[in-house]
């Protein structure tokens, strides 16, 4: 009978269309809009992504990575003294403007790295090399940052010139020149601005006035010693903060200064209500949508599952065909709706904007919830097939 | 069992029915009694609203009379439970229906297939028997086609064949008639007689269509609920009403 069942939702082409219509539009609105969510979310923590470190020391009043609250530059000493601590190295990070070219100003995000050592330098640079940092008044800056303030670039004959920033080209922060060296690849971050990266100590001169200028220290346990364990002998010497830097938002711990941040955005902002709202109104569109359709599919269907039931066919065949059809198509409608999902997600991506991260378990729930919207769609089909009276199909 | 029971193939016995609440109560059966052997084809006639297709329907065990007894090939229907009663259509009875109700979106075999499938026989069985009693119901060729590619009298040949594809012993036929003209109705009742002619089988046939009362071996005539009389020869009848 199920072959049957499903011969008869393909039957009708337009019923199937429709009601694969609601289940992908559905499906599409509740991946597509967690997706960005949770892309959003992850750029809360970029800093996190793009300057690597195992263990993070903060101020203890910091709540999340982008709120940094200056300590002393002693407290880099104390640190180093934990035991367990293989080395230390001082961070800046601050929202400066920068002056550019054409004289129009631009927000950016400075980070000041140890020039010794370049700990919490970006992974991949695309032009340039790191060690030029130790020049002076050297930056290097992100991609993307620099097609932004390219924009704002002017070329020799004073007409804006349009194109991404190039190793050589300057602009200022506090009237403090900043040539770049280098052009690297990061995440971008929630706050938009472009990363800039210089020394720890050329920052401290880009911020001019500020007194206090170290943000975080970036900290490297020592052989054997977990970070989760350092971050404790650490709190305990110092009365600092200390966190991990896991960033996998499965698997990270309650010390992770990402998960942190993750949930100070989620408590904070109306991020998660915006998009909640989305995922449940693709929810609600879905059920209404199919639930609606399949119903009416039912109903023109009625007389037959009638004729059905007066032949021998009992209440549970029936209710397992309305299954079938219903399960088949929010397969077919969830497919469709997390490929086109897949499909925006891959134009997004390519434009960087907005961000699109598609956990396997976001297509997973959504999955889940297709297959609930047409559980709740074979129900209601179900309890009108069940009230039918099989005599009904004797009269007419 | 006595040779007698055997040849009783449905008996009502005493049977009630009335819709509605206590309050506007509307009688459809009133101690109605009726009996069908095996090997014949009985017609149940009467003008509108007598109660044919209610009596037909508990016959064929989808309502459950008030009060009265039901016995079908010797089962007593009114003492059975839903699961029962339907267990009991999916074994021994075949419907054909006035409007058909062949489903649209599926092709004439399988159709015919259904009651075959409701029996848990195997798909491919039970298309090579749908095949098999469409030829005999001469719509070789347009098995593959949908319903409503077909004639009304070709689609009510496809209703009999699913009727018969699973052999029941009691076919039930509700108006079969009605929506044919007077020679498709005959070449349909003709069908009908041929091929569910069994010494086993007995065939019910609800119908106001006098026009083939003459393929009937016995016709029972109800009024206001009840079997009035049961003929042999319909020029008995007083058709005028019907």
């Amino acid at each position: 009978m199920y072959r049957l069942a499903l011969n008869m939702l393909f039957g009708d082409r337009a019923k199937l269309a429709m009601l694969l219509c609601g289940l992908a539009f559905s499906a599409l609105l509740m991946a597509q809009q967690s997706s960005v969510f949770f892309g959003i979310m992850s750029w809360t923590y970029t800093p996190m992504v793009n300057i690597r470190a195992q263990v993070w020391v903060s101020d203890p009043m910091v709540e999340q990575v982008n709120d940094a609250k200056p300590l002393r530059d002693t407290d880099l000493g104390r640190v180093r003294s934990v035991d367990g601590v293989a080395w230390a190295a001082p961070l800046h990070t601050s929202f400066v403007q920068a002056r550019m070219q054409d004289g129009n100003f631009k927000l950016i995000t400075l980070v000041g790295i140890d020039a010794d050592t370049f700990a919490g330098a970006p992974a991949v640079l695309s032009q340039g090399r790191i060690e030029d940092l130790r020049l002076p008044d050297t930056v290097i800056v992100d991609e993307w940052g620099a097609a932004l303030m390219g924009r704002m670039g002017v070329g020799p004959d004073g007409k804006p010139r349009n194109t991404p920033l190039q190793v050589g080209d300057t602009f200022e922060i506090n009237d403090i020149q900043a040539r770049i060296v280098g052009i690297c690849r990061v995440k971008r971050a929630f706050t938009g601005g472009p990363f800039v990266y210089t020394t720890y100590d050329r920052a401290k001169g880009y911020t001019l006035g500020a007194r206090r200028t170290l943000s975080f220290m970036l900290v490297e346990p020592q052989k054997g010693v977990a970070p989760a364990e350092l971050c404790d002998r650490i709190e305990r010497d110092t009365g600092l903060k200390a966190w991990t830097s896991d960033t996998v938002i499965w698997s990270w711990g309650e010390r992770s200064l990402a998960r942190n941040t993750f949930w100070w955005f989620w408590t904070n902002t109306g991020i998660p209500f915006s998009f909640g709202t989305a995922v449940l109104l693709g929810l609600f569109v879905g059920i209404a949508i199919s639930g609606q359709t399949f119903y009416s599919f039912v109903l023109e269907n009625l007389r037959y599952f009638a004729a059905i039931k007066a032949m021998g066919a009992g209440m549970g065949v029936i209710a397992r065909m309305l299954i079938v059809q219903a399960f088949t198509a929010g397969l077919i409608g969830f497919g469709l709706g997390a490929g086109m999902a897949q499909a925006i997600g891959r134009v997004m991506i390519e434009k960087g904007m907005p961000p699109f991260v598609m956990y396997p378990q976001i297509l997973w729930a959504t999955f889940a919830l297709v297959l609930g919207i047409s559980l709740v769609s074979a129900v209601i089909g179900i309890i009108k097939v069940s009230r039918v009276d099989a005599a009904s199909v004797f009269r007419g | 069992m006595s040779r007698l029971a055997h040849t009783v193939a449905v008996r009502a016995t005493g049977v009630d029915m009335f819709f509605g609440t206590p309050e506007n109560r509307v009688v459809a059966l009133k101690q109605a009694g009726f009996e069908a052997r095996r090997g014949e084809l009985i017609m149940l006639v009467g003008p509108s609203g007598c109660g044919k297709t209610t009596l037909l329907s508990v016959i064929a065990g989808t309502l459950t009379p008030q009060a009265g007894a039901v016995e079908v090939f010797g089962q007593r229907l009114d003492g059975l439970g839903q699961e029962a009663l339907t267990a009991f259509r999916r074994r021994n009875l075949g419907f054909v229906f006035q409007s058909f109700n062949l489903i649209p979106t599926l092709t004439v075999a399988e159709n015919v297939m259904v009651p075959l499938l409701i029996q848990g026989r195997p798909f491919d069985e039970a298309h090579a028997r749908a095949l098999a009693i469409l030829d005999q119901v001469g719509l070789k060729g347009r098995e593959e086609g949908r319903p409503n590619a077909l004639s009304g009298g070709q689609q009510q040949r496809v209703a009999i064949a699913r009727a018969l594809v699973h052999e029941p012993p009691l076919l039930i036929c509700d108006e079969p008639t009605s929506a044919l003209d007077k020679d498709t109705g005959a070449q349909i009742m003709q069908m009908v007689r041929d091929l569910s002619r069994s010494p086993e089988r007995c065939v019910v046939v609800v119908t106001h269509d006098h026009r083939i009362f003459r393929f009937a071996d016995r016709i029972a005539e109800m009024e206001d609920g009840r079997i009035s009389r049961v003929v042999d020869d319909p020029k008995l009848l007083d058709t005028t009403h019907l």
